[in-house]
């Protein structure tokens, strides 16, 4: 058995990715536009941060991840802003292409050898780094509390003279950084990318945005505990707590089972961005 | 905006032509690949229909959510629950057509249940049903392994799945000139006829239309939107759980760990296509079905069968930009 601090160590690393997904929604809801394709985000900087990292090394793997999930993140900005489809829609489309994308290429240029990767504690330090920044940016810069107004209210925040598609072409590019550095990261433990290797991360990250309502600091400690969950779901497999035995299985559907409790609006207040989903 | 539609379709296309060529093909054989792989031989239309069936219920009961105005992306886990119920129900209960019934309605049942607190919580609570169904899909995914995988494991299956159904629950199936049809696909049939008439010609299914085209509205009008929402996701639930109980008695007979390969999220598409238009499901579910089938196809050739999910969002994406565009909101 580890010791609790080995636990918490362990946590942290499996919350890394959700925290920086969880940041990326943050970007993209805070600013009203709903974003549940994080998880294609997130894979397709998996995926070509892998593929470029076996052939140009861990540097450029990276820049390449993030340039793949800013795409994506983009491509929702434009469908979203622009071609104003619904915001889901273009989410699960979204989610699809990547799906579809990650299987393509991965099939196509895998070399079967593992890419050099960077060492894992960078990313975990930055990951609670980030969240502070983003704390800061949203509540004392004037991009932040320009984007959390277009988020509240877009049609006011239009009267008052912001753009609102303007500003969330910003947040969609931070959504990109931070979902690409999510899935740059998964590659960093494994060095390889597997079909489906997010495995419902980027609805995790989703999970922890809403449960923590749509603020940075609670966000991370609720990724942290998504991330604690998953922890002791590995370390208890098949030991009984308090006389009995639970499932694996059941320890990974608790984050989602919160979740839903948190939407019917028993665990909190409803602290929704007001304009969110709203053009 | 058309030349922006325009835009977006070109995109698409390029895309595509982008991805067949790195495979090296050319895009005429890739195409002629698919569709040999889904109407070449009487094996592949059999594939094809067979591909359809699932397509076709999950498509119907995302559709009829969609028409009250909710996304049941709920689909997936509900087919599942479906799926799983109908098998149990079929080992533990009775053999021949009763069986068949049984697990068809304990299916049904299924589907409704696991959509009943996302429909509580739209009604009552007015939380998003988007969010609940993901998490609720998720919870499903490992609910169903670990019944698979443990209590509902066959005990001399070597990986998860459930064992066998006895061959008097199998539905059966007619004979085309060599091409199968099962009794599921034409049941299928006659369910998007009763939908049809129901949204078309029954007050009730007027009151669910009105729901859906605009809430507010509707409650200035009396109609209860709670009862509607609660209604439209239970209905929806239960489609997608009788959509799993089929695929078990017409193709599987039996139940095994990752059962859908992501019918639920195809459906979508399936349900979007179709829009307002109840019928337009069977094409659109033969559509999908094509493309399922035919990507296998195209797997073999050389082209990882990642694009014809590529070409999927593609669809999705360019349907949504022309029929669901958000407008502007005012106050």
């Amino acid at each position: 058995m580890n010791s609790p601090g080995e636990l918490l160590l362990i946590a942290l690393g499996l919350a890394t990715p959700l925290i920086f997904a969880m940041l990326g929604g943050y970007a993209s809801e805070r600013g009203g536009v709903i974003n549940i394709g994080l998880e294609g985000m997130m894979l397709s900087s998996a995926c070509v941060s892998a593929l470029v990292g076996v052939a140009h090394g861990p540097a450029w793997g990276l820049v390449a991840g993030v340039t793949a999930a800013t795409a994506l993140s983009l491509l929702h900005w434009l469908a979203t802003q622009i071609y104003r489809i619904d915001q889901v829609i273009s989410g699960m489309a979204l989610n699809a292409i990547a799906a579809g994308a990650t299987n393509f290429l991965n099939q196509k240029f895998a070399s079967g050898a593992s890419s050099v990767v960077f060492p894992e504690l960078p990313y975990q330090v930055l990951a609670v780094i980030s969240v502070a920044a983003v704390a800061v940016v949203a509540t004392r810069t004037r991009f932040g509390l320009r984007l959390v107004a277009v988020g509240a209210d877009p049609v006011k925040a239009r009267l008052a003279g912001l753009n609102p598609v303007n500003i969330r072409l910003l947040a969609a590019s931070a959504t990109g950084l931070f979902t690409g550095l999510a899935g740059n990261y998964l590659v960093a433990e494994t060095g390889v990318f597997t079909d489906n290797m997010t495995a419902g991360r980027g609805y995790i990250a989703l999970a922890a945005l809403i449960l923590a309502g749509w603020r940075p600091v609670p966000g991370l400690i609720a990724a942290l505990i998504f991330g604690f969950l998953n922890a002791l779901s590995i370390k208890l497999q098949g030991q009984a707590v308090a006389g009995v035995v639970l499932p694996g299985e059941f320890w990974t559907s608790v984050p989602y089972l919160v979740t839903v409790l948190a939407m019917g609006g028993f665990m909190a207040r409803n602290r929704t961005p007001a304009g969110l989903g709203k053009f | 905006m058309k030349w922006r539609l325009v835009a977006l379709i070109a995109g698409c296309l390029v895309v595509l032509a982008i991805a067949v060529a790195v495979a090296g093909k050319s895009p005429a054989e890739a195409l002629s690949t698919l569709l040999k792989g889904s109407f070449g031989t009487t094996m592949a239309r059999t594939g094809t229909l067979q591909e359809m069936t699932p397509l076709l219920f999950a498509g119907i009961g995302v559709f009829l959510a969609l028409r009250a105005g909710l996304f049941n992306i709920g689909i997936e886990g509900q087919f599942l629950l479906g799926a799983m119920t109908a098998t149990y129900a079929g080992l533990r209960g009775p053999g021949g057509p009763f069986g068949i019934l049984l697990a068809i309605l304990a299916g049904a049942a299924a589907g409704a249940l696991w959509a009943l607190p996302a429909a509580l919580i739209k009604a009552y609570r007015n939380g998003h049903e988007v969010i609940t169904t993901i998490m609720l899909n998720n919870v499903a995914a490992a609910f169903t392994t670990w019944v698979v995988a443990g209590p509902g494991k066959a005990v001399e299956a070597g990986s998860p799945t459930s064992a066998n159904l006895s061959p008097s629950l199998a539905i059966g199936h007619i004979d085309l000139g060599g091409v199968s049809v099962s009794y599921g696909l034409l049941g299928g049939f006659v369910l998007v006829g009763l939908v049809w008439w129901w949204l078309g010609r029954r007050v009730s299914g007027y009151e669910f239309r009105v729901t859906g085209a605009n809430a507010r509205a509707a409650r200035a009008a009396g109609i209860d939107v709670s009862r509607n929402y609660l209604q439209a996701m239970l209905l929806s639930g239960a489609i997608g759980g009788l959509g799993g109980a089929i695929q078990v008695l017409a193709y599987e007979h039996r139940f095994y760990d990752s059962f859908s390969p992501g019918y639920g999220f195809d459906s979508l598409g399936v349900a979007l296509l179709a829009g307002a238009q109840a019928w337009i499901l069977i094409p659109a579910a033969g559509l999908f079905a094509v493309l399922a089938k035919g990507g296998t196809a195209l797997d073999i050739f050389g082209v990882p069968k990642g694009i014809t999910i590529m070409v999927l969002g593609m669809v999705i994406l360019v349907v949504a930009a022309v029929r669901y565009r958000r407008e502007a909101t005012s106050e």
